[in-house]
């Protein structure tokens, strides 16, 4: 008789969903209380939040959209003007946004937000500047550029850090103090780092429970919870939430409850890509029945790692060194040659048993060198992986049957290694 | 006329063993460069036959090994060649942060076929040429420029570099005169030919394509021109690789005449120059900030590319747009919406043909023009 494997569903994430409401209500709401409002996308929502603005992050957008339920119309409206099923789906998301908004197509409310005052173009992604260059053409709404790139070479990061720093001394900050007719605010950047530094420890301290053996929660239940450490940073409703979670975490793992039931997991995965926002649900109902569960991922280990490192004395260093510093080196990890040395680190500290490279049909940050670096990993660690197609919102994309053929075959190559 | 066409077509029916035989008799380093914003001069005053990177005419096999094939032609062509080890014969690579695609393609190549030199360069994107930007992208090229140094053997000099510069601004303006007297004589010249000539710039020595670009411009200058009758289209988009000469045909077959284009193998390779002065990097830096003819893949606002479309469109008199998509290349993706509104609001009618690596079905592409043509009227 097989195992039949249940997820044991936590209590404290439940608590999430109210503190994402009301983070985007209150941006909804902001335009009627007189506030400024800037859409940012790539790491660059810290700058207007220190201003006082409200704040849209695109892909927290995307994630919340796809959470909601409001992401297919949102994408069905953006093919009416023109939009080609291949385009980044956060991108054709945000033109249907902005079709809804421009002839009042009447779409879930809650998905509706102000037009900005400022557009900060984070060109993290590529495809992060041409969306905020189309909301240019499409409504002239200012933009303050920002160029992030990845870095390839370990080597080029300190030239790559400083032009990351110059740009933002001298582009977006005195965007923001033209739009919002004020000197930048250095302390509520400070405080606003303050706030993260205590949330990201706490969250840290949950990750440990992602390392235990059985795991005592998952990828899935970290993916819920992301928000006060990327998006809402700053916001201190994240602190009790993240110390809720903890606790809850360590009664689970006192009384050897595990995130799977009956008794644990039978296959520890690491999950590369993006989340697949609109179809948590779907995914894990793959993944459950097999005895399988997610536990990390490049992505979700993108938001602030390091806590140790930041440094509210020093806020500007602190939000350019979480992406370009020496230690932490984000824009080193996203790119394929630096992802190898930490998803090996991540493969060890959470005891992975197989990869699953996510690739985003529409978004092609990641999916290019997804095949080498399974390659690069299985030769490096002996553990093998594979590719599944998707997307993060779009269920055009999402095909059942290759899914589920591939992680089959995933599942039986760790039995037949295992069987070695 | 067909003896100078050899000449070219030399280059473009088989680049590879073509450049490998100008190698082989030159006894010089060739390097490939990633198509579409590096300057090659670099590597020409480097004493080495620079040669931009291309879309093969073969079928992707190993290629899918590794890329998934929702990626552009571009990456993956560039991908499967290496891999089954037809680019041997480059010495060095250079690859640069352009799109998405374009950073990741570097980590395929040195896992499965590392050259022997290879650079990246971080090229930003344009908006508003910051300080910044300007100085960062300085340093970039002058990395480049001191790595190649090193690669050969020598200095790579200013007096070089503005010889180079010279050299390609050379070849830019006969290619520019050669798409100025097809404006003014529509079908002087098969499209498929045309193309030819722009491809085989990128793949020859420029003094070479000088020389034969000299004698085909002499010939056309001076022979007489029969009017050809046809609708006047102008061929938009196709970044990075070059169209299938098939399908130029087929515009050609159905009445269509292509006067002018902005496509990468065609007007945007040699729209702009370097200008000549004592600061030859700074020179090349400046030439990155200009902002026409619209790249989408080069952030860029102040300028828009539909309604660049529509002041040609005009000036030329042409009577429509055939936009040539590469397949799967997200900046095109994103603004296209865009450039179809400003035309549609412009009346200015516009078909959509999507270039993949191999056009599948050239049936539904048929049907698709024929429409088009038909929408244009007779003759
Ligand atoms: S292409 Fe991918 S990374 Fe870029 S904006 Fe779209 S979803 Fe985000
Ligand atoms: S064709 Fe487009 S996606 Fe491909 S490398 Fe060129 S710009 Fe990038």
């Amino acid at each position: 008789m097989g195992v039949e494997y249940k997820v044991n569903r936590l209590r404290a994430t439940g608590n999430i969903r109210p503190l994402v409401d009301k983070h985007w209500g209150d941006l909804r709401a902001a335009k009627e209380r007189g506030e400024k409002v800037a859409w940012a996308s790539g790491p660059s929502f810290m700058f207007p939040y220190s201003m006082g603005m409200k704040c849209h992050f695109m892909a927290g957008y995307a994630s919340y959209a796809g959470g909601i339920g409001a992401a297919d119309e949102l994408l069905r409206l953006a093919e009416t003007t023109g939009d080609l099923p291949e385009t980044c789906s956060y991108h054709r998301l945000h033109m249907g946004l902005v079709e809804a908004i421009k002839k009042g197509v009447p779409i879930k409310e809650q998905a509706i937000l102000p037009l900005p005052d400022l557009l900060i173009a984070g060109r993290y992604c590529t495809e992060q500047s041409h969306y905020s260059e189309s909301f240019y053409r499409r409504m002239g709404l200012r933009i303050a550029p920002l160029e992030l790139p990845f870095v390839f070479n370990k080597e080029d990061r300190p030239r790559i850090r400083e032009f990351v720093y110059r740009q933002i001394v001298e582009n977006v900050i005195p965007n923001l103090e033209d739009v919002c007719e004020k000197p930048f605010d250095y302390d509520r950047l400070s405080e606003i780092l303050s706030v993260l530094k205590k949330t990201a420890t706490l969250r840290n301290e949950c990750w440990k429970f992602l390392a235990t053996k059985p795991a005592t929660w998952t990828l899935w239940d970290y993916a819920v919870s992301m928000a006060p450490v990327i998006y809402m940073m700053g916001d201190p409703a994240g602190i009790p939430f993240y110390e809720d979670l903890l606790k809850e975490l360590k009664e689970r793992h006192e009384k050897g409850i595990p995130a799977l039931a009956p008794e644990g997991e039978k296959y520890r995965i690491y999950w590369d890509g993006w989340i697949p926002w609109a179809f948590l649900g779907k995914f894990m109902r793959k993944f459950t029945p097999h005895g399988a569960v997610c536990l990390c991922g490049r992505y979700p280990w993108e938001m602030f790692p390091h806590p140790e490192l930041i440094d509210p004395e020093h806020p500007l260093d602190t939000v350019v060194d979480w992406v370009y510093g020496e230690e932490t080196g984000l824009a080193c990890h996203m790119a394929p040659k630096g992802s190898i040395e930490m998803i090996g680190e991540l493969i060890e500290e959470y005891s992975i048993d197989g990869l699953v490279m996510f690739s985003s049909k529409s978004c092609r940050m990641w999916n290019q060198s997804h095949l080498d670096q399974i390659d690069a990993l299985d030769k490096k660690y002996g553990i093998p992986g594979v590719v599944i197609e998707a997307d993060m919102i779009d269920p055009e994309m999402v095909q059942d049957s290759q899914i589920d053929t591939r992680l089959q075959a995933l599942f039986e190559t760790i039995d037949g290694r295992r069987r070695r | 006329m067909e003896e100078i066409m050899k000449g070219f077509v030399k280059y473009t029916s088989d680049p590879y063993s073509a450049i490998e035989e100008w190698k082989e008799k030159n006894q010089k380093k060739v390097i490939g460069i990633f198509p579409m914003w590096l300057p090659e001069e670099i590597a020409h005053a480097a004493g080495m036959l620079p040669v931009v990177m291309w879309r093969s005419n073969e079928a992707i096999t190993w290629g899918y090994a590794h890329v998934p094939p929702y990626n552009c032609p571009m990456n993956k062509s560039v991908v499967d060649d290496a891999v089954k080890g037809k680019l041997k014969f480059m010495d060095g690579m250079v690859f640069l942060r352009e799109c998405l695609q374009s950073q990741e393609v570097p980590f395929i190549i040195e896992n499965n076929m590392p050259p022997a030199f290879e650079e990246y360069l971080y090229m930003p994107p344009i908006y508003h040429a910051s300080n910044a930007d300007l100085e960062f992208t300085r340093g970039e090229l002058e990395r480049l420029r001191k790595s190649l140094g090193e690669f050969g053997g020598e200095e790579i000099t200013d007096e070089k570099l503005n010889e180079s510069i010279r050299i390609y601004n050379k070849n830019r303006s006969l290619l520019r005169r050669l798409y100025d007297i097809r404006r003014k004589k529509p079908g002087i010249m098969p499209a498929r030919d045309i193309l030819k000539v722009v491809w085989s710039s990128m793949l020859m020595l420029k003094e070479d394509h000088n020389k034969l670009l000299e004698a085909l411009i002499s010939r056309l200058e001076n022979n007489g021109y029969e009017p050809v009758k046809g609708k006047k289209v102008f061929l938009s988009g196709c970044l990075c690789i070059h169209p299938q000469v098939e399908l130029l045909d087929m515009i050609e077959d159905l009445g269509m005449i292509p006067v002018d284009d902005d496509i990468y193998v065609g007007y945007r390779y040699f729209a702009n120059d370097a200008e000549i002065t004592d600061d030859p990097i700074g020179a090349l830096t400046e030439r990155h900030f200009i902002k026409t003819p619209v790249d989408p893949a080069r952030g860029e606002v102040e300028v828009n590319w539909g309604k660049e479309l529509v002041d040609k469109v005009k000036r030329l008199n042409a009577d429509g747009i055939v936009t040539l998509m590469t397949k799967y290349c997200p900046p095109h993706l994103c603004y296209y919406p865009d450039v179809k509104t400003v035309l549609a609001d412009a009346g200015i009618p516009e078909v959509l043909v999507e270039i993949e690596h191999e056009i599948i079905s050239y049936e539904g592409v048929k049907t698709r023009l024929q429409s088009f043509k038909e929408m244009l009227g007779g003759v």
